[in-house]
């Protein structure tokens, strides 16, 4: 009993977990400009963060190396440090988005501006990385982070044509308003926002902080490749309100209360209201996430001690994690729109996916490290077909931005 | 690979393998450069930035009896800018971890003694004692 209960949080804490700022965003705005004609790339997507999550995980647990070790030890000192500067920047970026995502979110619970949110947002994230320990902070923001099921709820409430829906999502075409090269761009930043770089540094460290060994495998696996899913099913969910909703009136997507419009359609003030929680919590995890990856980037790739379950040790990571948040308060307090942040973190990560991933697949073969516990040929199968796939968004995203001007 | 330092960088002679191996065979770009160490309990000491080898003396003729170089000790500093982009900076700038404290080389080097008796891990102190600690619960860990 106890064990099915430690299955179900794992997967609910999975799918709650799943949805960050960037997810929301960009596929409110995808809905709102392509319909369901980008769905297929959420499942490419959500196919390549279980297999991607689940190896690192695996990595973790067997080898009790987190995967920015792996780099440093595997590239060596010159292009390990440019995949740390790379990485961490973009992990930094999504770190602002998401506090930027926690005073939007809570702007529309109380109608102060988010200016006056952000210190507010960035001071409970330390705290809470300061105090609450790492279980308990994993599963709160995940449960909690379930209320935007409401998504879900909120497109039956619509009503909408399902043959018509069905029809966008499997047999995609480029809506006749829309340029190609603002599709594929798009293409490339709903896909960098499934597989954001920062959950591969998060699982895995996460695993070396909750002492993971073999035997916490099949539990991993049960929860990435549930809980994922189920995330990703959201996350169309969200784009699928917005196609109801947002597409045939021509209204575009440029802040959060455009993304909760359709929610407020179909279920008044009492949708809303959850749907705010549940954002609330979707980023303030995801901060929560983004901070200790900048902490475990650093600390990993110089040999600090690291980890939230040694504080006065791993004193480096902790100042770190410190300076991230306030470097991302300072960019916040210029003025930046959260939501441009957003948009521009994701196509990043995507450019930044090859850098992470080839080092854990590499890893991931190798004996010395895993011993038994190495990639399977079907694992490896899919795995180069990700390499590939990965290759192709991470090549293509700078000429597209620069092409169709970030998708305009 | 990647040009490592300076060390290694030299026209290496050829060598005779010797006669018998007593143990486990290292590649030290593979097994000891940039591996993780870690201290008697587990907790990350630092990266292994470079090694130290006993003095082969430079430009004289080695008398053939002269026994092989050992590693002395490993080091941590600041190299990474010089291994890099090359150059070296001057001995003195290293911390040295003597080989003996080594207890196992595996996919991590574990050290037979605690970090904290380490000087190479006096920053961290230095920012436990001087900024961590001062910090409202910075004296233990998260409840």
């Amino acid at each position: 009993m106890k064990r099915v209960l430690g299955v179900a949080l794992g997967v609910l804490t999975a799918i709650g977990g799943f949805l960050d700022i960037g997810d929301l965003v960009t596929n409110a705005v995808v809905g709102s400009r392509f319909g369901l004609s980008l769905a297929w790339v959420v499942l490419v997507g959500v196919v390549g963060i279980c297999l991607f999550a689940q190896m690192s995980g695996r990595v973790a647990a067997v080898s009790g190396r987190a995967t920015f070790e792996i780099i440093r030890e595997r590239l060596g000192p010159k292009a390990g440090l440019a995949n740390l500067s790379a990485s961490f920047l973009i992990n930094l970026l999504t770190l602002t988005a998401e506090i930027g995502g926690i005073a939007l979110a809570l702007q529309l619970a109380s109608s102060v501006s988010p200016g006056l949110w952000i210190p507010v947002a960035a001071f409970a994230v330390w705290l809470v990385i300061w105090r609450v320990k790492f279980s308990i902070m994993e599963n709160v923001t995940g449960l909690v982070g379930l209320c935007l099921i409401v998504f879900a709820v909120a497109l039956f409430l619509l009503g909408p044509d399902w043959s018509k829906l069905a029809e966008q999502a499997f047999a995609p075409s480029v809506p006749g308003s829309e340029s190609a090269g603002a599709y594929w761009y798009y293409a490339v930043a709903l896909f960098g926002a499934a597989m954001t770089p920062y959950e591969v540094f998060f699982f895995s460290s996460g695993a070396v902080e909750e002492k993971w060994t073999k035997k916490d495998i099949g539990q991993s696996r049960i929860n990435v490749l549930v809980g994922f899913p189920l995330g990703g099913v959201l996350s169309v969910a969200i784009a699928a309100c917005a196609t109801i909703v947002l597409l045939p009136r021509g209204i575009e997507v440029s802040s959060l209360s455009q993304i909760v419009l359709p929610v407020a359609e179909a279920g008044g003030k009492l949708a809303v209201a959850f749907v705010i929680v549940g954002i609330v919590a979707a980023t303030f995890g995801a901060a929560l996430e983004t901070t200790l990856s900048s902490g475990y980037t650093l600390a990993q790739f110089f040999g600090w001690s690291w980890g939230k379950f040694r504080k006065p040790e791993a004193a480096r990571f902790h100042v770190a994690m410190i300076v991230c948040l306030l470097v991302g308060l300072a960019v916040l307090v210029t003025g930046v729109d959260p939501i441009l942040v957003t948009e521009y973190s994701v196509v990043f990560s995507a450019i930044a996916l090859p850098l992470t991933y080839l080092p854990i697949l590499i890893v991931a073969n190798d004996e010395q490290y895993m011993g038994d516990a190495r990639n399977g040929r079907v694992t490896n199968a899919f795995a180069l077909v990700y390499l590939v796939i990965i290759l192709v968004a991470s090549i293509a995203a700078i000429p597209l931005m620069i092409l169709t001007g970030a998708g305009a | 690979m990647t040009r490592r330092s300076k060390r290694f960088d030299a026209p290496l002679p050829v060598l005779e393998p010797a006669e018998q191996y007593a143990g486990q065979v290292l590649d030290a770009r593979l097994h000891l450069l940039d591996r993780q160490v870690l201290d008697r309990d587990g907790v990350p000491v630092q990266v292994v930035d470079d090694l130290e080898l006993s003095d082969v003396p430079f430009g004289e003729s080695i008398p053939s009896e002269t026994p092989a170089p050992v590693i002395e000790s490993i080091l941590s500093g600041p190299v990474l800018g010089t291994r890099i982009f090359g150059g070296r900076p001057p001995s003195s700038r290293f911390h040295r971890v003597s080989w003996d404290r080594i207890a196992e080389i595996g996919i991590a080097i574990h050290l037979g003694v605690a970090g904290s008796t380490l000087d190479v891990t006096w920053v961290e102190r230095w920012v436990r004692d001087r900024i961590i600690s001062r910090i409202p619960g910075g004296h233990h860990d998260p409840e």
